[in-house]
């Protein structure tokens, strides 16, 4: 077993370096394209409406302890009277947003452009990178790793006595994919969706959000069980104040 | 380069007294610090990575410098809030976990990139 393979130093050059400057590269180009793209959406103005009122219900029920009981109390039955509370929705109307959210054309396409967007690029350069990288030694890893993923890591490459570390340049494509994850949100601003499963979570969250929402701000308010933080806060100022004067 | 690495713009939040032990925050200056500490996290990894390739560290060194450079921002992140730490975040845990495991992908991507250039060339 070899101890330390000597590599062409061309490797170096035309390999792991191209390698990841086109990673770079075509992470940055879906990050524009992907904001060209989304410049179509027009929000509509029930949904944005009642999508207020649940910041409003919200922001009462984060904060229900800094006011009065009695003030409280008139404010939710702003929000959850029978009659014309805000966050009532009769049977009727509930189901027409949900409706008219899924069979909307323009969300479900742009989901389809999202996801199409992320996956072309990432089988593209998988394709690229097996066609013309394989069948050698590309990078060695400064960490051993036992037997088992020899399979994994060495794919090209058939010797079977090649010390592990020694990978071929699908491996230098997967660490580039995870690793390049945080250069992006550094360079790129604000986290850019690389991720998958945290774009889907940001996607479904909000395609939902007036339709159940409204029930189970309503419910949420109802439980809140409103304990007055601040009752005796004249008296404290007035100590706080009588200790700058004095 | 990041927003807040080194000169970080850590600003101050509301938080009311011991009197009645509650604690508010305003949210989106929290949201802000969260945001410094992983950027500087993410920084730090990364230029730990290329110098664990330059120096040659292999094997199991590598990952202790790596939780050596994670130890070290965290007490650069304390000093920089003044070691008051309620004041800027809601619980000590944030200054000294969050994070800690999300820049290691990178890390190693300029560890191996290093080394390969540095030992390998």
């Amino acid at each position: 077993m070899a101890e330390d393979l000597v590599l062409d130093t061309a490797i170096r050059d035309w390999v792991l370096i191209p390698l990841s400057i086109v990673m770079v590269l075509i992470g940055v180009l879906r990050y524009f394209v992907s904001k060209l793209m989304r410049s179509t959406q027009v929000p509509d103005g029930k949904i944005v409406k009642e999508g207020q009122v649940i910041v409003r219900a919200r922001n009462l029920r984060a904060a229900a302890n800094f006011i009065p009981a009695k003030s409280f109390r008139a404010r939710r039955a702003y929000f959850s009277n029978e009659e014309n509370g805000l966050l009532h929705v009769p049977k009727g109307q509930a189901q027409n947003p949900q409706a008219q959210m899924f069979s909307d054309p323009n969300m479900a396409m742009d989901m389809m452009k999202k996801n199409l967007s992320m996956i072309i690029p990432q089988t593209l350069t998988f394709a690229w990178v097996n066609f013309f990288f394989s069948g050698f030694v590309a990078a060695k890893i400064p960490f051993p790793l036992t037997q088992r993923f020899r399979s994994m890591l060495q794919n090209g490459i058939d010797l079977s006595t090649v010390d592990v570390s020694y990978v071929s340049s699908r491996s230098w494509y997967f660490l580039n994919l995870f690793g390049l994850r945080g250069l992006f949100s550094l360079i790129l601003g604000e986290d850019n969706a690389t991720d998958d499963a945290q774009r889907m979570m940001q996607m479904s969250g909000f395609g939902f959000d007036p339709t159940k929402n409204l029930g189970a701000e309503k419910d949420g308010l109802d439980i809140v069980q409103h304990e007055w933080a601040l009752p005796k806060f004249e008296q404290r100022a007035e100590a706080v104040l009588r200790k700058l004067v004095s | 380069m990041a927003v807040g690495h080194g000169d970080s713009s850590s600003s101050d939040k509301k938080s009311t007294d011991a009197l009645s032990d509650l604690q508010t925050f305003n949210a989106e200056n929290l949201q802000s610090n969260m945001k410094v500490i992983y950027y500087s996290r993410t920084f730090l990894s990364i230029i730990g990575g290329v110098i664990a390739g330059i120096l040659g560290f292999k094997g199991l060194i590598g990952f202790v410098f790596y939780f050596l450079v994670m130890a070290v921002t965290s007490a650069a992140l304390t000093a920089k809030a003044k070691f008051s730490i309620h004041s800027y975040f809601d619980t000590w845990n944030r200054v000294l976990l969050d994070g800690f495991f999300g820049g290691l992908m990178s890390f190693v991507l300029f560890w191996t990139f290093a080394y390969d250039i540095v030992h390998i060339f």
